[in-house]
C-alpha cells in the first residue's frame, strides 16, 4: 500500500479546515459580536477560524491543481508523482505508531514506571534483538532513573499505576 | 547606569559557583538533546521547564539558555560526524562539514565550526548588550494598538519572509491562535471552544504541543527512514584543534559577513535555520577561487554555524524586550518566562535588571563554556548515536510522555502529545513550518488581549492602528513584509519567464 503526497495533502487541508470550522461554531455559541464593553469572547476565535478555513481551501484548491498537472506530466512520459510513503515505510512507521500507543494506554492504566520500562524492554527484545533478560534490564534501570530524577532530586511525583504501592512506593 | 555597569553587575550575579555548575549542566544537556534525533532544543527546553519550577527565575534562564547553546553545538556535531542535521538550523552545516570529516579532517571541521559558533554568539551577545538599553526604551512608548502592531509584525514576517509557501504558514499560525484561544478567555472569563470537554478547561499547554510537535513528531521522521548511522571517527587530536585556530583569522571576512547576516534575521523573525542558510549562500556566491563548495571548503563550515548561533543569541532580544520572540526555542522560553510570573517586555529591564542582565552576561560566559565543553566532550556525545535506535528511540518517545506529564500532572495530555506528534509528523513532511504555531500558541493570549484593547480604545474602528506615526509606521512594515518578498519573487519570476517565451 502506497500513500501519495497528494492524499496527505487534502487529509491535512480537511483536518486544518475542519478545526477553523470546529472553531467558528464554538465561537458562534459565544457570540462574536459587539456589545457594551468591546467584542464578544467569540470574536478573535470566530476570524482567526474563518482565515484558517480559507487558507484550508487554498491549500485544497493548490493540491489539486498540483495533482493534475503532475499527472499530465506523467501521462506526457514524465516521472510519477512521488510517493508520500512507500509500503516499506509505511509498515516501519505503523509498527513503531502502534508500539507508542500500546505504551500510552499501558501508562494510563499501570503508571508511567510500568508503562515505560514494559516498552523500552519490548523494543530492545523484539527490534533490537537482545535477549529478554538484558531487555528487561533496559527497561527497568530506565524507569529507576526516571524515578530517581523525578521523584526523588526534583520532588516530582509521576502517574503511578496499581504495580507501585505493592512495591512501597507511593 | 549604561549599558556597560548594568553589564558588569551581571556578571557579579552570572559568576557564582550555583550559575557556572548550571551553565555546566545545561550545555551538556543540551549536547545531549542536540546530538539525538527527535530531540531539539525546543522540545528540550519544554522538557526542562517543568523540572526549573523550584528554581529562581534568573537561575532557571540561565539554565534554559545554557540549554539553548549547547543543543545548538550538538546539532552541528551530527552534521559534520554523522551527516545527520541534529537541529534544523544546522542542516546547512552538512554540505561542507561532512565531506571535509569524510576526508580525515574530522578535527579540523569540528573545530571550525565550534570556534565560528562561539564568535557568532559572541557577536550576538555584544549587539544585545549594546541594544538591550535603547531598545527597552523604545517599548516604552508602546501603548496596546502598538503591541499589537508588533505582534502583527512577527506574524506577517513568518508569513512574507519564511521559506515555506505562505499560505502553509497562515494555516500555521491560525492553528496556534485557536489553539492558544481553548479554555478560559482571560478578558471576558468565558470557557471557550472546550466542547464540553472538562479535559480542555484548563486550556492546551504549548509546551505539551511542541513535545508532541517537535519531539514525536520529529522522531517519527526518523523512524520512516530507517536510521542507519555512518559516522566518521570522532577522536579529537589537540595539535589539530591549535592549528585549525591559529587559521581562523585568514576566514575574518566570511565570518564578519556571516555574524551581520545572523544578527539580522535573529532580531527579524527570521530565526537560526533561514540565517544558516542565507549565510551559506551569500559565501558560496562571494567565493571566487579554490575548491568548490560542497567539497570541505572552511568557509561552508563557518558561514553558516557563525550565522546560526548570532541568530540563536539575538533572538533573546525582541524576547526580552518586546515580547515577541523570533525563534521557535526563544517563543519556549518566553513561555517559560510567563510561567515564571515575569512579564517579558519594556517593563522587564525596568523592574528585574538582575534578571535581564544575569542572563546577557551568562551568555558570554557560557558559550565560552560551551566551545571547551564541546570539544572536550564530542567523543562521549558522537558515541551516543552509535547506541541501537531499538534502544535510544523508545527511551526518547519515553522522555517525551513522560515530560508531557509533568508539565500539568495530566494524564489527558499524554493523547495531545501523541496527537500533536502526528500533527508534527505530517506538518514537517508537508513543509508546514511549525515554529510559527508555537510562536503564535504563545503570543495567542497577549495578541488578542491588545486587539482587545484596542478595539475598545477605537470603539471598534480598525484605524486605530493607524492612528499615531510610531503604530502607523509599525503596521506598514508588517503589511509591507506580508505582500512584498512574495511579490518580487512573482516579479522574477515572470521576468525570467519572458525570454523564454
Amino acid at each position: 500500500m502506497t500513500v501519495r503526497r497528494f492524499h496527505a495533502e487534502i487529509g491535512t487541508a480537511i483536518g486544518t479546515g475542519a478545526l477553523g470550522l470546529a472553531a467558528v461554531i464554538g465561537a458562534a455559541e459565544l457570540g462574536y459580536g459587539w456589545e457594551e464593553s468591546g467584542p464578544q469572547s467569540g470574536y478573535f476565535p470566530f476570524y482567526v477560524g474563518l482565515i484558517l478555513i480559507g487558507a484550508s481551501l487554498w491549500n485544497l484548491v493548490a493540491a489539486f491543481l498540483r495533482h493534475r498537472s503532475a499527472q499530465a506530466h506523467a501521462a506526457a512520459g514524465g516521472e510519477i508523482e512521488e510517493p508520500f510513503l512507500d509500503g516499506e515505510r509505511l509498515g516501519r512507521l505503523g509498527r513503531f505508531l502502534a508500539a507508542m500507543l500500546v505504551f500510552v494506554v499501558a501508562t494510563l492504566t499501570l503508571g508511567i514506571y510500568v508503562g515505560s520500562a514494559g516498552y523500552i524492554a519490548w523494543n530492545a527484545w523484539r527490534q533490537g534483538g537482545y535477549r529478554l533478560p538484558v531487555a528487561l534490564v533496559f527497561g527497568i534501570g530506565f524507569a529507576a532513573a526516571l524515578y530517581l530524577i523525578f521523584e526523588v532530586a526534583f520532588l516530582m511525583p509521576l502517574l503511578k499505576g496499581p504495580i507501585e504501592p505493592l512495591l512501597g512506593i507511593y | 547606569m549604561g549599558n556597560f555597569d548594568l553589564l558588569i553587575h551581571g556578571f557579579g550575579i552570572a559568576i557564582t559557583p550555583m550559575h557556572l555548575m548550571l551553565m555546566v549542566v545545561g550545555v551538556l544537556l543540551g549536547l545531549v538533546v542536540g546530538v539525538l534525533p527527535g530531540l531539539g532544543a525546543p522540545n528540550g527546553v519544554s522538557l526542562l521547564i517543568p523540572l526549573t519550577f523550584t528554581l529562581d527565575p534568573t537561575s532557571a534562564i540561565i539554565l534554559l539558555s545554557s540549554m539553548y547553546w549547547g543543543a545548538l553545538f550538538g546539532g552541528s556535531t551530527t552534521s559534520i560526524l554523522f551527516n545527520i542535521p541534529g537541529e534544523p538550523s544546522s542542516v546547512a552545516t552538512t554540505f561542507d562539514g561532512y565531506p571535509m570529516a569524510r576526508a580525515g579532517q574530522s578535527t579540523r571541521a569540528l573545530t571550525l565550526a565550534f570556534m565560528s559558533a562561539g564568535i557568532g554568539a559572541l557577536l550576538g551577545v555584544i549587539v544585545i548588550t549594546l541594544l538591550a538599553g535603547w531598545a527597552s526604551n523604545f517599548a516604552l512608548r508602546f501603548g496596546a494598538p502598538e503591541y499589537f502592531a508588533v505582534y502583527f509584525l512577527a506574524f506577517a514576517a513568518f508569513i512574507g519572509m519564511g521559506s515555506a509557501a505562505p499560505v502553509k504558514t497562515v494555516v500555521s499560525l491560525a492553528t496556534g491562535l485557536l489553539l492558544a484561544s481553548v479554555g478560559m478567555d482571560n478578558v471576558t472569563g468565558e470557557v471557550r471552544l472546550t466542547f464540553g470537554f472538562s479535559d480542555l478547561l484548563g486550556g492546551i499547554s504549548f509546551l505539551v504541543v511542541v513535545i508532541g510537535l517537535f519531539g514525536i513528531g520529529e522522531l517519527l521522521a526518523t523512524v520512516q527512514e530507517g536510521l542507519s548511522f555512518r559516522g566518521v571517527s570522532s577522536r579529537i587530536d589537540l595539535r589539530d584543534v591549535l592549528r585549525t585556530i591559529a587559521e581562523l583569522p585568514r576566514y575574518w571576512a566570511t565570518s564578519v559577513r556571516s555574524g551581520l547576516v545572523g544578527i539580522w534575521m535573529g532580531i527579524t523573525p527570521g530565526g537560526p535555520t533561514a540565517a544558516s542558510f542565507m549565510s551559506y549562500g551569500i559565501a558560496r556566491q562571494s567565493s571566487r577561487k579554490g575548491k568548490p563548495f560542497g567539497t570541505g571548503r572552511p568557509e561552508g563550515i563557518i558561514a553558516p554555524e557563525t550565522a546560526d548561533h548570532s541568530a540563536g543569541t539575538c533572538a533573546m532580544l525582541p524576547m526580552l524586550a518586546l515580547g515577541v520572540p523570533s525563534s521557535a526555542t526563544a517563543a519556549v522560553m518566553m513561555g517559560g518566562l510567563m510561567i515564571w510570573g515575569l512579564t517579558p517586555g519594556p517593563m522587564l529591564f525596568a523592574t528585574k535588571p538582575d534578571f535581564v542582565w544575569g542572563l546577557i552576561a551568562s551568555m558570554y560566559i557560557s558559550n565560552v563554556v560551551g566551545v571547551i565543553l564541546v570539544l572536550l566532550t564530542v567523543p562521549m556525545f558522537a558515541a551516543l548515536l552509535r547506541i541501537p535506535f531499538a534502544i535510544i528511540g523508545p527511551m526518547i518517545v519515553a522522555i517525551c510522555f513522560v515530560g508531557g506529564y509533568t508539565v500539568s500532572s495530566a494524564s489527558f495530555d499524554l493523547w495531545l502529545v501523541l496527537v500533536f506528534g502526528l500533527v508534527g509528523y505530517l506538518f514537517t513532511r508537508l513543509d508546514y513550518p511549525l515554529a510559527p504555531l508555537v510562536l503564535s500558541m504563545v503570543l495567542g493570549h497577549k495578541a488578542e488581549n491588545a486587539f482587545h484593547q484596542s478595539m475598545i480604545l477605537s470603539d471598534g474602528s480598525l484605524s486605530v492602528f493607524f492612528s499615531n506615526p510610531l503604530v502607523g509606521s509599525i503596521m506598514t512594515l508588517a503589511l509591507a513584509l506580508l505582500i512584498l518578498p512574495k511579490l518580487l519573487h512573482l516579479g522574477g519570476r515572470l521576468r525570467r519567464r519572458q525570454p523564454v517565451e
